[in-house]
């Protein structure tokens, strides 16, 4: 019977080689193609079942916790988002729900959840050791002292909506980014999906799109502000020598077309051929507009580009709505282009970089918000550093623009004299420029409210852009906005 | 001639000193060491489930260890006095196996209960806060039988004496729950229980051993007659008519079975072991064939006949289909296949690694404690430790297969070819089923499966091909006086 019994054998063998054939192809071909079947919700709730990494902002040496994860009550084991202040830093965090992920959630999704590629040989050591895999700590660079002061200043500016951003000029850091209206991304990280369908819609119908971040969302009319790229172009291409070099600046710039481009003030500017920095701290349109128009579009659209305009590609790693200078042709669209006007589109965001340019010598830094990622035992994986995005103007040129930017706010001529001045703030030196951006409404106070500043003007440690939607006056609305901020940033109140 | 005797004296007698006869080694040290590590390997499964499942080391861990190694140990002092020449490698890959699958019923049971990630609304219904515990408690029942086989059986061919007892009681175990009402033989949907006050015994496994002795008395009896007599025909020798009976019995049980307790598993299990025994008895591949093609035969016509049959190879074939997917609770028209399908999700989402014990999801899949216990441990323990479990049945077969050509009684032989076929056998059925090798039968993972049934039939199973290998291994006695050494003829 031995014969049979070792083809018995045989066939045993064969039975076992055909499971074990069997079990390496689902397992190791097909894993992939099971994971990826749509009724599978092992995939959906792995997400769930492992401790989401904690966001930090570190900006100012703290460590304050912005979103973490616990356990759901009831849950069955899954965890939860929370985000301890809720609104303040939710253009920052976004919210993480079941069905979707804004803001740094989205953005650092893979870290969070530790599944990026870089941490395979951290999962890999946690599999042999037995921790479960879990999602790394994401630090940003976010000051929760200039945040906070960013956010109550918005809330407190009699009901408009604005944005603000702070970045570090000589890094790149992103300090603030705060937006009114804010959202509570607190309910979106429900685990029942019939409540986050309820959240979901009430968020998304609100009149005043709480989800939109105003900081990097949207984009306002630049107003004055643009004035800094206009001086710029005009130092860099020769056009005018320095700031004590005059500009003609009329009362009524003829435009080509018939209209006559007016100063702000209703009449002449200066003695209607002042020094450009007194035609900067003035915020004379004629003189600016009249730049334009000699320069030509093509000059100020490469300006506004290397400032940061005209880049539908920026990521912080948040994506950072276009601002937009069009290359204009028109004389009279030149002019506008040049005082921020027509077809000009700027967010909080540019308008910081504007100023973090100037602070930074004319070099401006890539913006970021990750300062560093730490896989669950504390070893960094990915650290900030920080690099320049481009070189706009010479450190000749950005010297000149800081010393018009401190004239606007020491000049007792100057537009932000009364907010900004020395006394005011606390004798911090803020250098700066208000923008009051027409909207189509004749009437200044529906204006929108800009201003972008650095301070401390001689050793530059923050660059702010401020937005008021329908503020009015950039001075009165925007700036005191901008002072809190550095107030708050630099310590002093 | 004589350079071959000099070559085997000098090769035995190194270090045996005059006089003595070489004695081969009976292995039992070696079965002891193997089975500490099995108890240390289940051990640290069990402190790695409960680190995985809440970052904590089971408080039960020295109790339910300690508890399984008494068990274990006490199983292997029986071998030492009962059987000392069986396989040394039996036991502890018994004990390994049945040790992980106490493990992951703990792992499952405690889905859902104490903060642990589970299945929504709660732990799974089909498990309860002491299922592990009662686990256990039916290993050491296992191991009991597993004693009381060996100290009764002290040779294999004393069953031989019981063969039509034992085919009668085969027959009547099988037979039960078909003839008991749905109430007290049924779960779910499975009508091959007897359930009498909260006790759920499956006849049906220990009918299998029942049965398997009766096949091999009842062939050694006949072997000849079914070998010899019959006709030729193109080049297959063909069985007489008459001869053909037994064969046919065993075919029509299997199929009652099928149509009366709805379970395909296990009929296509007794089938197998018939066919597989009667060509070891015989040797005449005529038997194969005739048994392949009635087996396809009948399970043509069952597909065909009764909806249940053909529902599971249509769930086989389309698993995915979302028709098929939320069948019962949405469609109409469908073959169910979300426990198919689950199975083979929790199997791919394991991978190559697996996630790692108590941290994947094997408890969405419907009773992953007994019949997708293998997709379970694909699931956390990765198709490694997967491999490694089917390596772990695979020695197992090998070792029952080796022992059945080791002894030399045909019985035993007979016996222990068809024991180790048929656990090769249920390993392919379900583990083939769950994996989508074949269609879905639901039968119970050897040692892996929650069940006391199952265990205790298997830890018998074991004890039986120990007991033929031991009778393999076991030298022939010694006179007892001492007529001296065989003359070792020198060559000069």
């Amino acid at each position: 019977m031995n014969r049979a019994l070792t083809r018995i054998s045989l066939a045993c063998l064969v039975m076992f080689v055909l499971l074990l054939i069997n079990i390496n192809y689902v397992q190791a071909f097909q894993s992939s193609t099971l994971a990826g079947e749509p009724e599978n919700s092992r995939t959906f709730n792995q997400q769930f079942l492992i401790k989401r990494g904690p966001i930090y902002a570190t900006g100012d040496g703290s460590n304050t916790l912005i979103a973490g994860s616990r356990l759901a009550k009831n849950g069955g084991g899954k965890y939860q988002r929370y985000y301890p202040d809720g609104p303040l830093y939710a253009p920052v965090t976004g919210y993480d729900s079941i069905f979707g992920k804004t803001g740094i959630e989205e953005a650092e999704n893979k870290f969070l959840t530790g599944t990026a590629s870089s941490l395979g040989l951290h999962n890999f050591i946690s599999l042999i050791t037995g921790k479960p895999t879990e999602g790394s700590t994401v630090s940003l660079t976010i000051s929760p002292k200039a945040q906070k002061a960013a956010y109550q200043a918005l809330l407190n500016d009699g009901g408009h909506e604005g944005g603000v951003v702070a970045i570090n000029p000589s890094t790149g850091a992103i300090l603030a980014m705060a937006s009114d209206p804010s959202f509570n991304p607190n309910p979106f990280t429900t685990l029942n999906s019939a409540t986050l369908d309820k959240v979901s819609q009430r968020e998304n119908a609100a009149k005043n799109e709480p989800l939109l971040s105003r900081a990097t969302q949207v984009t306002f009319p630049p107003g004055s502000t643009f004035k800094i790229i206009t001086s710029s172009a005009a130092f860099s291409t020769g056009k005018v020598a320095g700031p004590n070099s005059t500009v003609p600046a009329p009362v009524n710039l003829s435009l080509q077309n018939g209209n006559f481009l007016i100063n702000d003030a209703h009449g002449a500017c200066g003695n209607g051929n002042p020094p450009i920095i007194q035609a900067f701290w003035l915020s004379c349109n004629t003189a600016f507009g009249g730049l334009g128009i000699r320069m030509g579009g093509a000059t100020l659209h490469k300006y506004a580009s290397l400032y940061g305009f005209n880049n539908p590609n920026l990521t912080i790693p948040l994506p950072v709505a276009e601002s937009k200078a069009p290359k204009e042709t028109a004389p009279p669209f030149e002019a506008f282009t040049a005082i921020g006007q027509f077809n000009d589109e700027a967010t909080p965001f540019q308008e910081a970089m504007m100023a973090a340019t100037v602070a930074n010598h004319g070099t401006l830094m890539k913006p970021y918000l990750v300062q560093r990622i730490q896989a669950p035992d504390e070893s960094v994986i990915q650290a900030a550093t920080p690099a320049p995005l481009s070189k706009p103007i010479t450190p000749q040129v950005a010297s000149y623009l800081t010393q018009m930017m401190i004239q606007v706010t020491q000049n007792p001529a100057g537009t932000a004299f009364a907010t900004v001045n020395k006394n005011v703030t606390g004798g911090i030196l803020i250098a700066g420029k208000t923008g009051t951006a027409q909207t189509g409404v004749p009437v200044t106070t529906t204006d929108d409210a800009v201003f972008t500043c650095f301070a401390p003007a001689n050793n530059p440690k923050i660059a702010v852009g401020v937005i008021v939607k329908g503020g009015g006056f950039g001075a009165a609305a925007a700036a005191p906005i901008a002072v809190k901020v550095i107030q708050a940033f630099l310590g002093k109140s | 001639m004589s350079d071959v005797t000099s070559s085997r004296a000098t090769f035995e007698s190194p270090v045996v000193p005059d006089g003595a006869v070489p004695m081969p080694r009976n292995r039992r040290q070696t079965e002891l060491l193997m089975l500490i590590f099995a108890v240390v390997v289940v051990g640290f499964a069990y402190a790695a489930t409960g680190l995985g499942l809440n970052d904590k080391i089971p408080a039960s861990l020295l109790t339910y260890t300690a508890g399984f190694a008494v068990i274990m140990l006490v199983a292997h002092l029986a071998v030492r006095r009962l059987a000392p020449w069986a396989d040394p490698l039996m036991l502890p890959v018994a004990a390994m196996l049945n040790g992980l699958g106490v493990v992951m019923i703990w792992r499952l049971q405690e889905a859902g209960r104490n903060g642990i990630a589970g299945p929504q609304g709660g732990p799974l219904n089909t498990l309860t806060a002491s299922s592990a515990t009662t686990q256990l408690i039916w290993s050491a029942l296992g191991i009991v039988a597993f004693i009381l086989v060996l100290a009764f059986i002290k040779q294999p061919r004393v069953l031989q004496r019981y063969t039509y007892t034992l085919g009668a009681a085969g027959l009547v175990l099988l037979a039960i729950p078909a003839l008991l009402p749905s109430s007290m033989s049924s779960i779910q949907g499975a009508k091959v229980w007897i359930i009498v006050g909260g006790f759920e015994i499956q006849p049906g496994e220990f009918a299998k051993l029942a049965l398997a002795v009766f096949f091999a008395g009842y062939l050694v009896a006949k072997r000849d007659v079914l070998a010899l007599a019959g006709r030729r025909v193109l080049g297959i020798d063909l069985p007489r008519a008459r001869d053909l009976g037994p064969v046919l019995i065993a075919w029509g049980a299997s199929l009652l079975i099928l149509v009366f307790e709805t379970d395909i598993g296990t009929s296509a299990l007794f089938f197998g072991l018939f066919v597989a025994m009667i060509y070891i008895a015989t040797q005449r591949t005529s038997w194969l064939l005739i048994g392949f093609l009635l087996f396809v035969g009948g399970a043509y016509l069952a597909s065909t006949l009764f909806s249940h049959v053909g529902a599971r190879f249509i769930a086989w074939l389309h698993p995915f289909t979302l028709n098929n997917l939320n069948c019962g609770a949405v469609s109409t028209h469908c073959v169910p296949s979300y426990q198919v399908a689950q199975g083979l999700y929790g199997l791919g989402f394991g991978g190559i690694f697996g996630t790692g014990l108590g941290h994947g999801q094997p408890y969405i899949t419907p009773l992953a404690q007994s019949d997708f216990i293998t997709s379970a441990f694909g699931e956390e323990l990765g198709l490694t430790g997967l491999m490694a479990i089917l390596l772990l049945f695979g020695l197992l077969v090998q070792r029952g297969l080796r022992a059945s050509i080791a002894v030399k009684d045909p019985f035993a032989k007979l016996l222990g070819g068809g024991l180790s076929f048929v656990l090769a056998l249920q390993i392919f059925i379900i583990v083939g089923g769950v994996s989508r090798l074949i269609p879905l039968t639901g039968i119970t993972t050897p040692f892996l499966s929650q069940g006391g049934s199952s265990l205790v039939a298997s830890w018998a199973l074991i004890a039986m091909l120990m007991r033929i290998s031991d009778t393999a291994r076991k030298p022939a006695p010694q006179p007892i006086q001492d007529e001296g050494m065989t003359q070792v003829v020198r060559a000069q």
